[in-house]
C-alpha cells in the first residue's frame, strides 16, 4: 500500500483549476458542434428505436398522441404540433418523462431502458434541456 | 495470489462492498427529477475507488471496480448496466490513473478527471447501446455537472486520506 510511502497533495492547486478549465472548454465546443443550426426551415420530428428511425415527420403533421414499445418499456408521446413530451413510461427512473417538453431543433428526448431516441431537428438549433 | 496478505485481501473485499453500497444509494437518490439527464447520478461509488487508488494502487482499484461493477449489474439483473458501468467506470480509472502519474495534480484534480471520464464512457456507452448520437447533446451538460460531482469526491477523498494516515493500512 502505497499511502506513506508517497503521499498525496490533498489541497486543491493551480494544476487542478487547469483541469477544470480544460473540462468546462470540452464541453463548450461539444456544446457549439451540436448548436449549429441545421438549415431546414421548419422543425421535424424523428423517432429512433433500436437504432432503426420508426418515424420522420414535420412537427406539424406528428400533432396526437403515439405509443413506443421496446425492450419490454412502453412510452406514450403527446405533440401538440408545436412541442413534443413524453407523458408517461414505465420505464425505471422515468428520465424521458422528467426531461419534459422539447420544442426546438437539437432538442432531444432519450429513454436508455427502452432504447428510444425522440429527436427534433431543422430550424435554428438550441441545447437546452428539459 | 500469494503476493498478498489476507488483510490486503479483506481490506479491497470491504471496499468494493462499499462500493456497491454506494453505488445502490447512488441509484436510489432521485437527482434525475432534478436535472433530467439520462444517467446523471452523484458519482458516490467513485469515493471507493478514488480512495483505493492511492491506498492499494491501481491494480487493486481495477478490481475492485470491476467486483463492483459485475455485482451491481447481478444484482440489478439488467446486462445493459455493465456496460454502461463498465466503459464508464474504466474510462474513468484510465483516467485517474493517467492523471495521478502525470504529477502535479491533487486528489481535487484526479477526481475531476475521473468524473468527466466516467461521464464520456457512458455516453459512449449510450452511443453503442442506442444506436446513436443524439446523446453525445448531453454530454456538455454532464461534463460541467461532473465539476460539481468530481469536486465533491474529491473533498470527500482528501479528507479520508488525511484520516487513513491513523489507520494500519500498510
Amino acid at each position: 500500500m502505497s499511502l506513506k510511502s508517497s503521499p498525496p497533495e490533498c489541497r486543491p492547486n493551480r494544476r487542478d483549476a487547469l483541469a477544470a478549465l480544460l473540462i468546462a472548454l470540452a464541453a463548450l465546443v461539444i456544446a457549439l458542434i451540436y448548436c449549429i443550426p441545421a438549415e431546414t426551415a421548419s422543425l421535424q420530428v424523428s423517432v429512433s428505436v433500436d437504432g432503426r428511425v420508426e418515424e420522420f415527420a414535420p412537427l406539424s403533421r406528428y400533432a396526437g398522441v403515439h405509443t413506443y414499445s421496446h425492450n419490454g418499456y412502453t412510452l406514450t408521446v403527446s405533440c401538440d404540433g408545436a412541442t413534443v413530451q413524453v407523458v408517461s413510461a414505465n420505464c425505471p427512473g422515468r428520465d424521458c418523462v422528467h426531461t419534459g417538453a422539447v420544442s426546438k431543433a437539437g432538442q432531444s428526448i432519450v429513454c436508455l431502458p427502452a432504447r428510444i431516441v425522440i429527436r427534433l431537428s431543422g430550424g435554428a438549433a438550441d441545447l437546452t434541456v428539459g | 495470489m500469494g503476493r498478498y496478505s489476507v488483510k490486503h485481501l479483506t481490506l479491497w473485499a470491504l471496499l468494493a462492498a462499499l462500493a456497491l453500497g454506494l453505488s445502490t444509494l447512488d441509484g436510489i437518490l432521485p437527482l434525475s427529477a432534478l436535472l433530467p439527464l439520462p444517467g446523471v447520478k452523484l458519482g458516490l461509488a467513485n469515493i471507493v475507488t478514488l480512495f483505493a487508488l492511492y491506498v492499494s494502487g491501481a491494480p487493486a482499484a481495477l478490481a475492485i471496480l470491476t467486483v463492483r461493477c459485475v455485482l451491481g449489474a447481478v444484482f440489478a439483473g439488467n446486462a445493459s448496466a455493465l456496460l454502461f458501468s463498465l466503459l464508464g467506470g474504466f474510462c474513468a480509472m484510465g483516467a485517474m490513473i493517467l492523471a495521478r502519474r502525470s504529477g502535479g495534480l491533487s486528489v481535487f484534480g484526479v477526481s475531476l478527471c475521473g468524473a468527466a471520464a466516467h461521464n464520456a464512457g457512458q455516453i459512449a456507452a449510450a452511443m453503442i447501446v442506442l444506436g446513436d448520437t443524439a446523446v453525445v447533446g448531453y454530454l456538455p451538460f454532464l461534463l460541467l455537472l461532473s465539476l460539481v460531482t468530481g469536486s465533491l469526491t474529491g473533498l470527500i477523498v482528501s479528507r479520508l486520506l488525511r484520516a487513513a494516515v491513523y489507520l494500519p493500512l500498510s
